[in-house]
């Protein structure tokens, strides 16, 4: 395997100038690339300290999100990059009325070498990276996909196991509108031997186009909508990932009051998984993870979220070097 | 009754024959409307006529119109049993139909989320042709829609 750092030959480049739109983009060779990129802003952490001293980071997130922004600031902070953001929407041109063309062309103005948008609409990203001439990170475009946490996914997932290779994983709660679900199934698919369970009920059942893509890829899936299945396929899992479920997406609220109990995750469903298996959780949680997990060693959510941080760092790293 | 008695065969224009029975209004939908209004073309639908091989079919005849390659595809992509002649001085052209890859401006996506139906933005929609699974996906929101059913959505999106 190729080694990084001081002593490094050359940079992998399977990234440099590129576009982060989608999942579906990036092939094994390249995550696994960036999975070393990643270990190495651990392993020798002046590596990266203003390596991007000359590039300006422009962060426009055009919906709420506090984590994903931060992440993305604080890597780009430690790169040395300038930092330039649009955040809160209700402030700025965008509620005035100005078009996200309009935004892209303004930001793409002021310098900016890269433009990382969250945006509520699904192919926002795209479109700003057919109007930008600078390399678009799309950090959640509505429901459709999210690929920086598609990738700290993986991380974490590789991280934990030592690979990605031959995993069973189980996707819990409401999959049709959850872009990290889609991201991640797309991005399994690079992976060999994958079995994925998608446990929820018919209404929030994963969408037909990430079905179609895993048929053409000869991804194994399962749809389970019973519970007492679920808890069967539950015993045998490497990783549990769950997602919030919510009340807004159930037309019928006391057909959401139903489910909340057996869609929650806590001690209970751990005692019957493997004592080696994960859970994971995109983070914020409501009500669908119980606090008591979260101090065994099943619960990987939280170095799940502080390894974005590392994917993040080695991503601008990889792109704008 | 034969399709002869009915109307009279044309010297000049399209043909688009063996559409399923009471289609062809789907079929005009998939024309592009606008040109046919500007020019001085006479069009005429014939409905439920016999036919050998289906029973029944719809014919269109365009006189003194010749719809565009692009056109034809789009319809035989979402009627594949349809066949277009292009009829110049009574010569009759067969037109051999080729499968599109991509559907570009003419789909209005029915993802009311999906970038393409911002008012604010002016974006050509985009669909790329899976014809294996008789659909099409839209390339910004990736959500799917059955060829049946964009005669529906087909030329909403002023471009
Ligand atoms: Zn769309």
């Amino acid at each position: 395997m190729e080694k990084v750092g001081s002593t490094s030959p050359g940079w992998y480049d399977g990234f440099r100038g590129r576009d982060v739109i989608s999942a579906r983009d990036f092939s094994r060779e390249d995550y696994e690339a960036l999975f070393r990129y990643a270990d190495l802003y651990e392993e020798d952490p002046g590596f990266y300290r203003g390596l991007l001293k000359d590039c300006i980071a422009a962060l426009v997130f055009v919906e709420p999100s506090t984590r994903t922004f931060h992440s993305f600031e604080t890597a780009a902070r430690i790169l040395g990059c300038g930092v330039t953001a649009i955040r809160d929407p209700s402030m700025s041109s965008i509620a005035k009325g100005e078009s996200l063309h309009d935004t892209i062309k303004m930001i793409e103005s002021y310098g900016a070498s890269i433009i990382i948008l969250r945006h509520p609409a699904r192919g926002a990203a795209l479109y700003a990276a057919e109007i930008s001439r600078v390399p678009v990170i799309n950090a959640g475009d509505g429901s459709r996909e999210h690929p920086t946490q598609a990738m700290l996914d993986l991380y974490t997932i590789a991280r934990k196991r030592g690979g990605i290779d031959g995993l069973r994983i189980a996707f819990l709660g409401d999959l049709r509108f959850s872009r990290t679900v889609s991201s991640l199934s797309y991005a399994l698919s690079s992976f060999k031997d994958i079995e994925i369970f998608y446990i929820a009920p018919p209404i929030l059942q994963i969408r037909r186009e990430v079905k179609i893509y895993l048929d053409d890829r000869g991804v194994e899936y399962k749809e389970i909508i019973d519970m007492d299945k679920a808890r069967e396929i539950l015993r045998s899992v490497d990783v549990l990932y769950v997602t919030r479920l919510q009340k807004e997406r159930f037309p019928d609220p006391s057909e959401y009051e139903k489910l909340k109990g057996a869609y929650t995750v806590g001690p209970e469903i751990l005692s019957i998984m493997r004592s080696d298996a994960g859970i994971m959780h995109p983070l914020p949680r409501v009500d669908e993870l119980s606090p008591e997990l979260d101090s065994k060693p099943n619960a990987w959510y939280f170095d799940q979220a502080r390894w974005g941080l590392n994917v993040r760092v080695a991503l601008l790293s990889l792109i704008l070097r | 009754m034969e399709e002869h008695l009915l109307v009279r065969k044309i010297d000049m224009g399209t043909v688009i024959d063996h559409i399923p029975p009471w289609r062809a209004s789907d079929v005009l939908k998939l024309l592009d409307l606008e040109g046919l209004r500007r020019s001085d073309i006479s069009l005429v639908i014939l409905h439920n006529v016999p036919s050998k091989k289906y029973g029944r079919k719809d014919i269109i005849k365009l006189y003194r119109h010749f719809i565009s390659n692009e056109e034809a595809d789009l319809v035989c992509l979402v009627f594949p049993t349809s066949t277009i002649n292009y009829i110049k001085d009574w010569r009759v052209e067969k037109y051999k139909p080729k499968i599109p890859e991509r559907i570009i401006g003419r789909i209005k996506c029915p993802e009311v989320t999906c970038i393409t139906n911002n008012p604010r933005e002016n974006i050509r929609t985009r669909f790329r042709v899976l014809s294996k699974y008789r659909i099409v996906q839209c390339e910004y929101c990736d959500t799917i829609v059955e060829l049946e059913r964009i005669a529906d959505l087909v030329g909403k999106k002023s471009e």
